[in-house]
C-alpha cells in the first residue's frame, strides 16, 4: 500500500492527520490501540467495509489486510494517536503517567463525563514500553482518589499529645507554611523554620528524606529547590531497594542501570528477581519476557527460594538456598571456562582481566562445590551454564533477591563476569546500559555550595554510592555527625519500609533527636503518624510531571503526567507547588518580589511546560500542547542503542584530553597528573585507549575506574575485599542450629511494597501474608499448616500463621511485604485504623470483609548493610519458629 | 411481564433511553446486532427482524472468549478491571483467578485459572430461573434482567462454575456479562482489554475469519466440566485437567 492511499484513508476513516500523526475520531481508543498494537494500516476499501461493522470486528477485518511494508511499520513504530481527541460525550481521555510503582508506565485516565470521576485507567499506546496496557496496580490506580482515608487538610499535632498518638488538629495552609518557613511552637516547644536555618547559615540542618521521587518532581525539588536552599542532607530509599546492585555496576561497568534485552535473547537466567510480579520496569519488562518465553519458546531458568509467578512461567524453577546465588554463578563461570564456551576476543579486549586469570580464579568453584553450598544439583548448574553460553546471546536478570545479602555486590559482579565471558555485555539480546529521555530546562541550575550532615551513608561501608537510607535514623540518634533540626519526608514511610520498625519509631518519636518533623503524603500512614505537621499531597492523577523511565527498546522515551481532573479535593495541594510557595516565602524567589532569585520556578505546570518547549524532539513535535494531548513522544526514526562502549571517539571529543599512561584512560586532566589517584578524576573521563584506538569504553561514574569492564577491581582490593568476584558466605548462615531458619521476603503483583494497600481493590485481593514453609521443615519443627507461630530473630518476634507449601526451599520461612500496616487507612488495616478526619459513609467501607491484614516482617529484620554498598540485607535474617501457645 | 426491563449494565451504559432515540445517539460503528443484544427478551423479536434487514440477513453472532493459560500469570488485572468497569462491590467477584500449586518439592508447578461466567450454550441458570430474569441474548450472552429477579438464589446454586452471586448492593443475582454494554459499542470486555499479556481473545465464533475462530480451528482448546454438558463459551488453551478439577470455589484468598 502506498503512503498516499493510507493517508487519504486515515483522513476519511479516522479523522484528521495532525502533524503526521493520526487523530482517531471514530473508533474508540481501544480499537485504535489494537490497530497500533498489530501494526495495522488498512486500505480505503477495506476500511470502508470494516467501519460498517462494529469496531472490534473492524480490527479483525484489518488483520486480514495486506501487510504494510512502510518503514515505520517494519520498525514497529506506529504513528502517534491524539489521546485527548478520542474524548466523546460519554468519556474523556487524559494521557498521564502511572505512579503505582517506580516503572511509571504511560497511562490514560478515562473520565466518566456524567460523574466527572476517573472511571478506569488504561495504558498509553503512544509509548512503546507497555503496549498500551497496565498492571493490576495501575488498573486500580483511580481507586486511591476515592479513598475515604486520604489526607485532605494540613494537620498539626495537638498540644499535649505525643508523636504517634494520632491527636491532630486541622490548620490552614497559611499557618502550616508560616510554621515551616518561620518556625513557631509545637506543643509548647519552640522550633526553627526553614528561613531561620538558612539565615543562620545552617541550611544542612534541614533534612529532606524522600521515598519515591522521580522525573521532574525530583528535578524541581532536589536539583532546584533544595540546591538553591543550600542543603544536601537529602535522604533517599535506594539502599532498601537495589542500591547494592547499582554499586556493583559502578565498580564494574562504571555507570548504573541495566536493561535485559529479552526481546532479542535466546536464553534467560534469573537470580533473585521476579519480574512477572515486581520489577522497576514491571509490565514493560514482563510483557517482553512472556512474549519470548510463551511465543518464541526461549528457555528461562529461575533460581529462587520460592516458586514465584516468574518461576511458574519458566522452563524450570531451580530452588536455591538464600544467599548462595554467588556460588552458583561462580560455578557456571567454571563450567563456561572448562567447556571453552567463552568469547575470548570480547573478554580480553573489553575487560581488565584475561581468560587465564579467571580460569585460575574459578578453578575450585566446581559445580559440585556449588551444589554443597546452594543445594542446586551440579548437573543442573552444568547443563544451564552450557545452554546459556551456547545461546548467543543470553541474558541474566538479577535483583533484590540476589543483592539484598551480605554478598550482594559480589554476586552482581560475578554475574557481570559470567556475562562478559560469553560476550553478552551491551550486545543485542544481552545486558545493556539503559537509555532514557534527557529532558532539558531553560531554568538555570542554582549555583553555590550546598552543605550536608554526614548522616546519609551509615558508617564503615566501602562504597555506599546510593547511601544507606536505612541507617539514617540511627545516625541521627547517635548524633556524631550532627542532627537535622527539621526532618521532612516526602512519599516516604521510614518506620514501615526499613528494617527494625521499633527502632525507627522510637527515634522518630524522640523530640530531642528530631525537633521538627514534617511529613508530606497523600494518605495517613506510618510515614505521617509520627510527625508534628502533615501536609496533604496530590495523588499522581492530580499533578504535573515529566517522566523519563528507562526504555525497554533502547530508544529514549519522553512522557508526561498531568492532572486528570480540573480541581483538587479538600485543601490538597501538589507538593511541587508548595515548594514554589515555600521558596517565595523563604526569600529565594524572583528579585522583583524581594527574593534572591535562586529559585525562579512558579509552579510544577510551568516547569513541565518549559521542559516540553526546550527538549529537542518534544519541542518540534509540538511542545507542551502536543504532550498534553498525546502524553508521550519518542523519535520514531531512531535505531536502538547497542554496543555503546565500542563507539570510537571523534577528534573533537578528544580535543584537550590526555592519555593516562598507567590505565590508558583518556581524560581531561593536567599533564603529569595521575588518573587513578587524582580526586574525582572520573568526572573528567573521556574514553579508553585500547590498542591505539580511542573508544568510549565503559565510562566511570562514582570512582576513578578505567574504561574497561573492571572484572578485577583495585578499588575493592584497596578496601580489603577480593578484587575478583569471590565466594563470600553469609556470616549468619554459617553454622545454623537445627531449629534455625532463614527468613526471606518477597513481593506480589497486586501490591507495591508499602503504598498501594490503601487501595480497596488491591487490598481485597491481597491483604494477608501467612508465612510460607516447606512441609519437610514444618515436620521437623513439629508444625502444621494454618498453625499460629511465633517467629523470632535477634531483635524481636512476630506472630503469624503458617502456610505449608511444597513451593518453598526447606530451611526457609518466606513472608511477603505489603501487609501488617498499623496505619495507612481502613482498606490497608482490615477496617481497623481510620485516619484522622477520615470520612465515613462510603459503601465500600462497610464491605471490608477481611479481618486479617497480615503481619509485617520488618519488625524482626535488623537494619544491617552489606559491607561494600551498605545495601539493607533483607534476606539474611536468621529466625526460630515455634508454635504460639 | 415487564415490557421495558433494563439490566444494570444497560443503565450503566447510559441506555436508559428509548431504543430509537438511542440509535440516533449510538456511536459510529455500533451495529444493530449489538443493540438488540442487550434489549430485554420481550423486545428481541422486533430487534432481530430489524437487524436482519440491516445486516443483509446475515447470521447471528456467537460471542465467546478464549483464554490462553500459557500466557496467564495470575496477576488479577482482569479481576480489577472488571470491578472498575462494572462497579462490582467488595466481597464479590464477577471475574477472578484461581491459583493451584501441584507436585512435591522440588518438582512443583503453579497454575493460574481465570474464572468467570461461562455463558453456557445450555445454561443451568437459565433453565432454573423461575421468573425468566435470566435470558440469552442474540449474541449468545447469558444476561440478567434485574427487574425480574426475585433473589431466590436458584441460579446461584445451580451454576456448576459458581460464577453467580447475590450482589450485596442491588440484592439481585449478578455475574459476568462479557461486558455486554461495552460489546454493544464494539469494544472488548474489560478483562480482555486489561490483560497485560494478551491472554484473552474475544470474538464471534460464527465469523470464520475472526481471530478466536481461527485459533480454535487450529489449536486444541478445553472447557471446564465438559461432562456436565453445559457447552461453555469460555474456552481455555492448555487447561490442565487436575487444575480444572480444583476449580471449585469462589474467589479464594491468594497466597
Amino acid at each position: 500500500m502506498d503512503t498516499d492511499t493510507r493517508r487519504s484513508f486515515l483522513r476519511k476513516a479516522c479523522g484528521i492527520v495532525v502533524g503526521g500523526a493520526i487523530v482517531f475520531a471514530g473508533p474508540s481508543y481501544l480499537v485504535a490501540r489494537e490497530l497500533v498494537l498489530r501494526n495495522i494500516f488498512m486500505d480505503e476499501k477495506q476500511a470502508t467495509r470494516a467501519l460498517k461493522k462494529s469496531p472490534f470486528i473492524e480490527v479483525e477485518t484489518a488483520l486480514r489486510a495486506k501487510e504494510d511494508k512502510t518503514e515505520a511499520n517494519v520498525l514497529g513504530r506506529p504513528p502517534a494517536i491524539n489521546i485527548a481527541a478520542l474524548s466523546n460525550g460519554r468519556e474523556s481521555f487524559v494521557p498521564c503517567a502511572c505512579w503505582q510503582c517506580v516503572s511509571r508506565c504511560g497511562a490514560i485516565a478515562v473520565i466518566d463525563n456524567r460523574t466527572g470521576k476517573v472511571k478506569r485507567m488504561e495504558g498509553n499506546i503512544n509509548l512503546p514500553r507497555s503496549n498500551g496496557r497496565l498492571c493490576v496496580k495501575g488498573r486500580a490506580g483511580h481507586q486511591h482518589l476515592e479513598d475515604p482515608d486520604r489526607l485532605l487538610h494540613p494537620m498539626k499535632r495537638k498540644e499535649g499529645s505525643k508523636r504517634g498518638d494520632d491527636q491532630w488538629e486541622r490548620i490552614s495552609w497559611e499557618e502550616a507554611l508560616d510554621l515551616i518557613v518561620r518556625g513557631g511552637e509545637i506543643d509548647g516547644r519552640k522550633v526553627k523554620g526553614l528561613k531561620t536555618l538558612r539565615d543562620e547559615g545552617h541550611p544542612e540542618e534541614f533534612m529532606f528524606h524522600y521515598g519515591r521521587m522521580k522525573g521532574s518532581t525530583s528535578k524541581l525539588i532536589k536539583s532546584y529547590f533544595l540546591a538553591a536552599y543550600g542543603t544536601k542532607t537529602i535522604g533517599n530509599h535506594t539502599s532498601i531497594c537495589e542500591g547494592g546492585k547499582w554499586t556493583a555496576q559502578e565498580l564494574t561497568w562504571g555507570k548504573h542501570y541495566d536493561v535485559n534485552d529479552v526481546l532479542n535473547t535466546n536464553c534467560i537466567l534469573i537470580f533473585g528477581s521476579n519480574p512477572i510480579e515486581a520489577h522497576t520496569s514491571h509490565i514493560p519488562f514482563s510483557q517482553r519476557i512472556m512474549e519470548m518465553v510463551k511465543n518464541k519458546h526461549v528457555p528461562m531458568y529461575t533460581f529462587d527460594v520460592r516458586l514465584n509467578k516468574t518461576g511458574a512461567k519458566s522452563t524450570q524453577w531451580v530452588p536455591i538456598k538464600p544467599g548462595t546465588d554467588l556460588a552458583v554463578v561462580l560455578a557456571m563461570t567454571h563450567v563456561v571456562i572448562a567447556e571453552k564456551l567463552y568469547d575470548q576476543a570480547f573478554y580480553e579486549k573489553w575487560t581488565n582481566t584475561t581468560i587465564a586469570d579467571i580460569e585460575a580464579h574459578v578453578k575450585d568453584y566446581t559445580p559440585e562445590w556449588a551444589e554443597a553450598i546452594s543445594g542446586v544439583p551440579a548437573k543442573t548448574i552444568k547443563r544451564i551454564a552450557i545452554e546459556y553460553a551456547k545461546a548467543k546471546p543470553g541474558t541474566i536478570i538479577s535483583y533484590r533477591g540476589a543483592v539484598a545479602h551480605y554478598n550482594g555486590v559480589m554476586t552482581e559482579r560475578a554475574i557481570f563476569m559470567l556475562e562478559a565471558l560469553c560476550g553478552y555485555i551491551n550486545a543485542k539480546g544481552g545486558r545493556l546500559m539503559a537509555v532514557n529521555g534527557k529532558w532539558k530546562s531553560s531554568f538555570k541550575k542554582p549555583k553555590g555550595h550546598s552543605k550536608k550532615l554526614k548522616i546519609l551513608d551509615g558508617e564503615g561501608y566501602a562504597l555506599p554510592t546510593h547511601h544507606a537510607s536505612h541507617q539514617v535514623l540511627r545516625m541521627i540518634k547517635e548524633g556524631a555527625h550532627g542532627r537535622p533540626h527539621i526532618y521532612m519526608t516526602y512519599c516516604y514511610n521510614a518506620t514501615y519500609a526499613n528494617g527494625d520498625c521499633r527502632e525507627n519509631i522510637e527515634i522518630l518519636k524522640d523530640e530531642t533527636l528530631i525537633p521538627f518533623s514534617i511529613a508530606v503524603d497523600v494518605g495517613y500512614g506510618e510515614g505521617t503518624k509520627y510527625a508534628d505537621l502533615v501536609l496533604p499531597d496530590a495523588y499522581y492523577l492530580e499533578r504535573w510531571a515529566w517522566e523519563d523511565m528507562v526504555s525497554q527498546n533502547q530508544i529514549p522515551e519522553y512522557y508526561i503526567r498531568q492532572p486528570a481532573l480540573p480541581s483538587l479535593p479538600g485543601e490538597v495541594r501538589d507538593f511541587q507547588d508548595v515548594v514554589c510557595e515555600l521558596a517565595r516565602q523563604i526569600g529565594m524567589g524572583d528579585p522583583a518580589q524581594g527574593g534572591d532569585g535562586s529559585f525562579m520556578i512558579q509552579s510544577a505546570e510551568e516547569f513541565v511546560k518549559d521542559a516540553c518547549e526546550h527538549t529537542p524532539g518534544v519541542k518540534e513535535a509540538g511542545g507542551f500542547d502536543y504532550m498534553k494531548q498525546y502524553g508521550a513522544w519518542y523519535d520514531r526514526t531512531q535505531q536502538p542503542l547497542y554496543e555503546q562502549h565500542a563507539k570510537v571517539l571523534t577528534p573533537e571529543k578528544l580535543e584537550g584530553a590526555i592519555v593516562d599512561e598507567k590505565t590508558g584512560v583518556i581524560w581531561k586532566g593536567k599533564p603529569g597528573q595521575d588518573y587513578t589517584t587524582t580526586k574525582k578524576a572520573y568526572k573528567k573521563y573521556v574514553g579508553q585507549m585500547i590498542g591505539n584506538i580511542p573508544y568510549k569504553g565503559f565510562p566511570p561514574d562514582k570512582i576513578n575506574k578505567s574504561g574497561y569492564l573492571e572484572i578485577h577491581s583495585q578499588f575493592l582490593v584497596d578496601k580489603g575485599f577480593p578484587g575478583l568476584p569471590t565466594w563470600m558466605p553469609i556470616p549468619e548462615h554459617e553454622n545454623l542450629k537445627p531449629d534455625e531458619l532463614i527468613l526471606t521476603t518477597y513481593k506480589v503483583a497486586m501490591q507495591s511494597h508499602s503504598r498501594t494497600q490503601s487501595n480497596a481493590f488491591l487490598s481485597e485481593i491481597y491483604h494477608r501474608n501467612p508465612a510460607l514453609i516447606n512441609p519437610v521443615t514444618a515436620g521437623k519443627l513439629g508444625l502444621s499448616d494454618k498453625e499460629t507461630v511465633e517467629v523470632t530473630s535477634e531483635i524481636g518476634s512476630i506472630v503469624t500463621t503458617l502456610d505449608v507449601r511444597e513451593s518453598v526451599v526447606p530451611g526457609v520461612i518466606a513472608i511477603s511485604h505489603h501487609c501488617g500496616h498499623w496505619a495507612h487507612g481502613r482498606f490497608a488495616t482490615a477496617g481497623k485504623e481510620k485516619s484522622p478526619f477520615g470520612r465515613d459513609g462510603y459503601p465500600d467501607l462497610k464491605r471490608i470483609w477481611w479481618k486479617d491484614n497480615g503481619v509485617h516482617p520488618n519488625w524482626i529484620i535488623p537494619n544491617k548493610g552489606d559491607p561494600i554498598a551498605g545495601q539493607q540485607r533483607f534476606m539474611d535474617t536468621v529466625v526460630t519458629v515455634v508454635k504460639k501457645t | 411481564m415487564k415490557k421495558e426491563g433494563k439490566t444494570r449494565d444497560q443503565k450503566k451504559a447510559g441506555l436508559g433511553i428509548g431504543r430509537r432515540e438511542f440509535l440516533k445517539k449510538a456511536a459510529l460503528g455500533a451495529s444493530a446486532v449489538g443493540i438488540a443484544s442487550i434489549t430485554a427478551p420481550g423486545k428481541i423479536v422486533a430487534a432481530v427482524s430489524e437487524n436482519a434487514e440491516n445486516n443483509g440477513g446475515k447470521q447471528r453472532r456467537n460471542l465467546a472468549m478464549l483464554i490462553d493459560l500459557r500466557k496467564c500469570v495470575g496477576c488479577s488485572s482482569c479481576a480489577t478491571a472488571c470491578k472498575s468497569e462494572n462497579g462490582v462491590p467488595l466481597g464479590v467477584f464477577r471475574s477472578w483467578v484461581k491459583i493451584v500449586e501441584k507436585g512435591t518439592y522440588p518438582n512443583v508447578s503453579s497454575h493460574f485459572l481465570p474464572r468467570l461466567c461461562q455463558h453456557c450454550e445450555d445454561a443451568p441458570c437459565l433453565r432454573n430461573c423461575p421468573t425468566n430474569a435470566t435470558y440469552k441474548n442474540d449474541d449468545g450472552l447469558i444476561l440478567i434482567n434485574e427487574d425480574r429477579c426475585m433473589t431466590c438464589g436458584m441460579c446461584v446454586s445451580s451454576c456448576p462454575y459458581r460464577a453467580r452471586f447475590i450482589n450485596p448492593e442491588t440484592e439481585v443475582a449478578d455475574k459476568c456479562t462479557f461486558c455486554a454494554h461495552k460489546v454493544m459499542r464494539g469494544e472488548l470486555p474489560a478483562c480482555v482489554d486489561a490483560c497485560p499479556y494478551g491472554a484473552r481473545i474475544f470474538g464471534d465464533l460464527n465469523d470464520s475469519n475472526s481471530e478466536i475462530r481461527k485459533i480454535m480451528d487450529t489449536e486444541p482448546v478445553q472447557v471446564l466440566s465438559p461432562e456436565r454438558g453445559t457447552k461453555p463459551k469460555v474456552f481455555y488453551i492448555a487447561l490442565n485437567r487436575s487444575t480444572a478439577e480444583t476449580m471449585g470455589g469462589k474467589y479464594e484468598e491468594l497466597g
